[in-house]
């Protein structure tokens, strides 16, 4: 069972700006939040010309999304039946740096991902102003606005996004199967009964304080001792969890909405959830089928075509298409 | 560099050759000017004092936060800042000028007869007041900068600081107008990041260095620039227009000596974020001089990277504020010492406000 501790590292640039607040007149703050626009509504002067683009192989991993998880509702097939499904937004995404393989490799000796970039995904813009300076520094090379939450991809080298490029729920089609990966709700520290499902014992019939107990810790005897991992009390929650391979029922282009299969995506409601291309080898894109956008979508690319606000799963139902017609017959 | 064969003894020359002055003495360099001009400062406040034979007693009005004194203190020896040692040390700490009878007035500069006394800290809400301690904030800045150049190059550089003007806060920036004898020289980044340490190695040491003031005769002050042709031509222009018609106000920070009209601040730990922001070539009446352009915050006004990385941008641009040589305006550290930049009179119906306690 791990538990990785949800606490920056020390190493890592130190975040928020807890110093005294700035005492402005009204004015002056009006100034500065009209600045801050001006300044990030500009393309950085700094970016080179675009990244090329490498074709998709079934070999290559593409970058995933951060997303928020926002609800779960229900969704019905054309056949009546009622399903589940969680409702990700993709929260302000931008790529915000790239590591490539032989760099990754020296600095993570030891990782289990030597031959991979890094992909450094940034999530919900924020206001410059309520960050040190330090952590300021490393959005200036992809030129966008700093972001609250930070995760890393890792990709194959054919799959590198420039950094200042932003990131839309378009960058998966209905039908693909996702991975998403999240921070389970936390518990708090817990009893057995609830955090290993132990039964406990009788609630009357002259159980004396024995209604929730561990009961026994051992064997006795050449065990000798509680063996390390002992299921016992403690800390519940709060744990990197995946869900692997959920369908993409549908998606909502105008809030950037992932519909994902099933309403047990880990996490309490607006949490952060990493969503990737599914690992699992029968639900994974295989050479045959439709390529997905690589590395990723581009609004651009699209600027003259509408897209459509909604776009359904062929197999689900809609409430606004039309019921069932009845030709005259003449 | 050409050899002068015998005369190198006798010629002063900079880097880039130029073989202009002669003086007695075998290289003229920054730190030794310094030190003459330290040493001639200390020996006429010496003298100064001296002549403080019987101490005279004052009635000094005090007015505003903790309650309103008066104050017994020495005539021509006692400071605003003597009279707040015998207050509250929070008056000590945070005040950036006095203001007596209405006028602005250095913490560090001696009373002269009864009067009434006031303290002014850097979070005034009164307009007047406020723009009053900003000007004095810049000007003292301005000196900050003298200082840095004075120090910054190497001994075979000699750097003569021309004046700088008076203090405009919608300019962005506070300047110091400088001969580098050189044609045209930008630090980049770095290099200006090397003047911004000389600033915060000094502002940060850890005795706070007071802005001491010495009024002397013309005189005295044309013994203390002899080095610096800009000043000499200044001085007496500078005496005309005082009282006296023969006084130069000086100001010394630390070992760093310079003619200023206007009041500085307190002292030198009052200053908070400092940075050298550019350095800008500028054509004059005088030949190529250097505008050295820079940005401070006082330590009691808080504000973040961001913010303070957007006004160092904007201190950055070239200042255009009037070049040395032009028509000076009324409070310029050359235009003499009895200037006022305010009415000193608050605006009828205004009155200041009751202190907070804490």
């Amino acid at each position: 069972m791990t538990h990785s501790p949800n606490t920056p590292a020390p190493w890592w640039t130190k975040k928020l700006d807890t110093s005294a607040p700035e005492d402005l007149t009204s004015d002056n703050e009006a100034f500065l939040q009209d600045m801050v626009e001006e300044k990030y509504s500009v393309d950085s002067p700094l970016k080179e010309g675009p990244w090329e683009r490498a074709d998709w192989t079934p070999r290559s991993v593409r970058c995933g999304l951060i997303c928020r998880k926002i609800g779960v509702i229900p969704q019905w097939l054309n056949n009546g039946k009622k399903f589940y499904t969680t409702l990700l937004q993709v929260a302000d995404n931008h790529v915000i740096r790239y590591t490539p393989p032989e760099i990754n490799r020296e600095r993570r000796r030891g990782s289990r991902t030597p031959n991979f970039g890094i992909q450094v995904v940034g999530a919900d813009s924020a206001d410059p102003r309520l960050f040190k300076a330090e952590y300021l520094g490393l959005f200036q090379e992809a030129g966008v606005m700093p972001k609250h939450h930070l995760s890393r991809f890792f990709v194959t080298r054919d799959a590198v996004i420039q950094p200042g490029t932003q990131l839309n729920a378009m960058h998966f089609s209905v039908g693909d199967f996702v991975d998403c990966q999240a921070r389970t709700i936390d518990h708090g520290y817990q009893g057995v009964v609830k955090k290993w499902g132990m039964k406990g014992g009788p609630a009357s019939h002259g159980a004396t304080k024995f209604h929730r107990k561990m009961g026994a810790t051992g064997g006795g005897g050449n065990m000798a001792r509680i063996w390390p991992g002992k299921k016992m009390p403690g800390h519940m929650g709060n744990e990197w969890r995946i869900l692997k391979g959920l369908k993409i029922w549908r998606i909502n282009t105008k809030y950037n909405v992932l519909y994902v299969h099933g309403p047990c995506v880990p996490g309490p409601h607006h949490c952060y959830v990493r969503v990737m291309d599914t690992i699992l080898p029968l639900r994974k894109r295989k050479g045959d089928g439709p390529k997905p956008p690589f590395p990723t979508w581009f609004a651009d690319d699209y600027k003259d075509q509408e897209i459509p606000e909604e776009i359904f799963d062929e197999s689900l139902h809609r409430f606004t298409a039309s019921s069932i017609e009845f030709e005259e017959e003449k | 560099m050409t050899s002068v064969g015998s005369s190198r003894a006798l010629t002063r020359y900079a880097a880039n050759g130029s073989h202009k002055w002669f003086s007695s003495q075998s290289c003229l360099t920054n730190t030794e000017v310094r030190k003459q001009r330290n040493k001639a400062f200390v020996a006429e406040k010496k003298r100064q004092m001296s002549l403080i034979t019987r101490v005279e007693k004052i009635k000094v009005e005090f007015k505003g936060h903790p309650e309103d004194t008066t104050l017994i203190m020495n005539r021509g020896l006692s400071t605003p800042y003597n009279c707040a040692m015998h207050m509250e040390e929070l008056l000590r700490n945070r005040s950036a000028l006095a203001l007596v009878d209405g006028r602005p007035w250095d913490m560090h500069r001696p009373l002269v007869k009864d009067c009434e006394l006031q303290f002014l800290h850097f979070q005034e809400q009164i307009p007047y007041l406020s723009n009053m301690v900003n000007k004095a904030f810049w000007r003292s800045g301005s000196f900050l900068l003298g200082y840095i150049m004075d120090r910054a190059f190497k001994d075979q550089y000699y750097v003569e600081p021309h004046s700088w003007p008076a203090p405009d806060i919608r300019s962005g920036s506070f300047i110091c107008d400088i001969d580098l004898k050189m044609d045209n020289w930008t630090p980049n980044e770095e290099e200006r990041n090397c003047l911004t340490r000389i600033g915060y190695n000094m502002l940060l040491s850890t005795s706070s260095k007071v802005f001491e003031r010495l009024e002397v005769d013309a005189s005295v002050a044309q013994d203390m620039f002899a080095d610096n042709r800009f000043k000499l031509e200044q001085i007496p222009d500078i005496a005309a227009k005082s009282k006296s018609q023969n006084t130069v106000t000086v100001y010394k920070l630390d070992d760093h000596i310079d003619i200023s009209g206007g009041p500085m601040i307190a002292n030198s730990g009052l200053v908070g974020l400092f940075a050298v922001s550019a350095v800008h070539p500028i054509d004059t009446k005088f030949g190529r001089l250097h505008r050295v352009q820079g940005l401070a915050l006082p330590t009691q006004l808080k504000i973040r990277s961001w913010t303070w990385k957007l006004l160092l941008e904007r201190a950055a641009k070239y200042n255009a504020t009037r070049l040395p040589g032009e028509v000076p305006s009324s409070d310029d550290n050359i235009s003499g010492s009895q200037t006022i930049e305010q009415p000193f009179l608050p605006p009828s119906g205004a009155s200041r406000p009751q202190e907070a306690t804490t």
